[in-house]
């Protein structure tokens, strides 16, 4: 492929994404699995894995994901082009939108709007979870790892992130070690 | 509602400021916890209410609710230039961090059990992931379980039937509005007649 027609499928696969991930970043990691992975063949599993742990451990949005997919396929360029192009639209979007919606917060439509969107917000980023995890390779342990975690936060909300994130890497790793490779 | 209170004029630099901090300590999610602390805690710039209005349409819009987030306290502050200022501040930062990150990883990626490693922190993170989904649909039944089977349409869609996210976005939005708006005009029927539900 060349430069330029890798920049411009980048643009392709991401801008779109861009503007349909309401309920954040989150929202579209399955779909930037589904494209990157089984669609384009930019990256392995394990690479998307990789990269997708990283953008966890990482400090700022999630959706930083698609900076380091870019900067995988064409270093800065594609960085710079990938986060346009994922950050771009919605947030030209979302200023036209603050602008006019600064006066009318206080309309009804307001409310029932969000009521509308926010359960398929929901729905979209437990599945995108999901998709993630099934793509894993490591078996029935990711599953495990995740179940854990996932109760952690449902029981202490504000637990920092970083030392459960870590704990879930050693786990990954000590399961591989005595339970080898499946 | 207490009418807005007239933005004093922040210095650009000083909006910068607290963006680029959180930019750099958010790790994992909860940034407008961040936000509520800098911008009404500490510094009093904005009012509860704005917060709230604000965070309520960064998490309507599409694009990461951070950066939408800091776009409309950037705007309530400073208008067009202070939104451009507070996103930059927030954004470039974690981007020079994360690619630093991938080059170190590039040293290391040749031993297995960094992979096995990153898997299981990736693991860890779609369980925190999760998680917020599943405390959204502990609390969405306030109006009736119907959010659950919007959920519900929607994971089964992307999930399940492994179909393109985009058609099922709409669709199933498409559906939820409809509900909501019944639902809220109902409501505000029974309202009229004096009724109490």
């Amino acid at each position: 492929m060349t430069d330029e027609s890798l920049y411009l499928t980048l643009i392709k696969v991401f801008a779109p994404l861009s503007l349909i991930s309401i309920g954040g970043g989150q929202s579209i990691v399955g779909d930037i699995h589904y494209q990157t992975v089984s669609l384009h063949h930019w990256l392995t599993q394990s690479q998307f894995i990789d990269l997708f742990a990283i953008s966890r451990a990482a400090p700022g949005p999630g959706a930083l994901l698609t900076t380091i997919i870019g900067w995988q396929l064409a270093s800065w360029k594609g960085a710079m082009i990938a986060s346009l192009a994922l950050f771009l639209p919605s947030s030209v979007l979302a200023y036209f939108i603050i602008r006019v919606g600064h006066t009318k917060r206080d309309r009804p439509w307001y409310r029932w709007v969000q009521n509308g969107l926010a359960p398929v917000a929901t729905g979209l980023i437990l599945g995108s979870s999901l998709v993630v995890l099934r793509g894993t390779t490591g078996g029935l342990s990711p599953w495990f790892i995740a179940a854990i975690a996932a109760a952690i936060f449902i029981r202490f909300a504000k637990t920092h992130p970083i030392p459960v994130l870590l704990a879930g890497g050693c786990a990954q790793v000590m399961i591989g070690f005595f339970f080898g490779p499946n | 509602m207490p009418a807005p209170q007239s933005p004093q004029k922040v210095p650009l630099i000083q909006l910068a400021l607290p963006f680029c901090k959180i930019g750099l300590t958010s790790f994992g999610g909860g940034l407008s916890a961040w936000v509520y602390r800098e911008f009404v805690t500490m510094r009093s710039w904005i009012t509860e209410d704005e917060f709230l209005g604000a965070l309520t349409i960064s998490q309507i819009l599409p694009g990461p609710n951070i950066v939408n987030l800091a776009m409309n306290i950037g705007y309530v502050l400073r208008g067009t230039i202070g939104s451009l200022f507070s996103v930059l501040a927030l954004m470039i930062p974690p981007i020079v961090v994360i690619i630093l990150m991938s080059v170190g990883f590039a040293q290391v990626d040749q031993y297995p059990w960094i992979h096995e490693f990153m898997e299981g922190v990736a693991a860890a993170a779609m369980g925190m992931t999760a998680s917020v989904a599943i405390r959204n649909i502990r609390n969405s039944t306030k109006f009736g379980y119907w959010p659950i089977g919007i959920s519900a349409l929607v994971v089964s869609g992307i999930f399940i039937m492994k179909w393109p996210i985009v058609p099922v976005v709409l669709m199933v939005s498409i559906i939820g509005l409809l509900i909501a708006k019944n639902q809220h005009k109902r409501a505000s029927i029974i309202n009229e007649d004096g009724q109490v539900k």
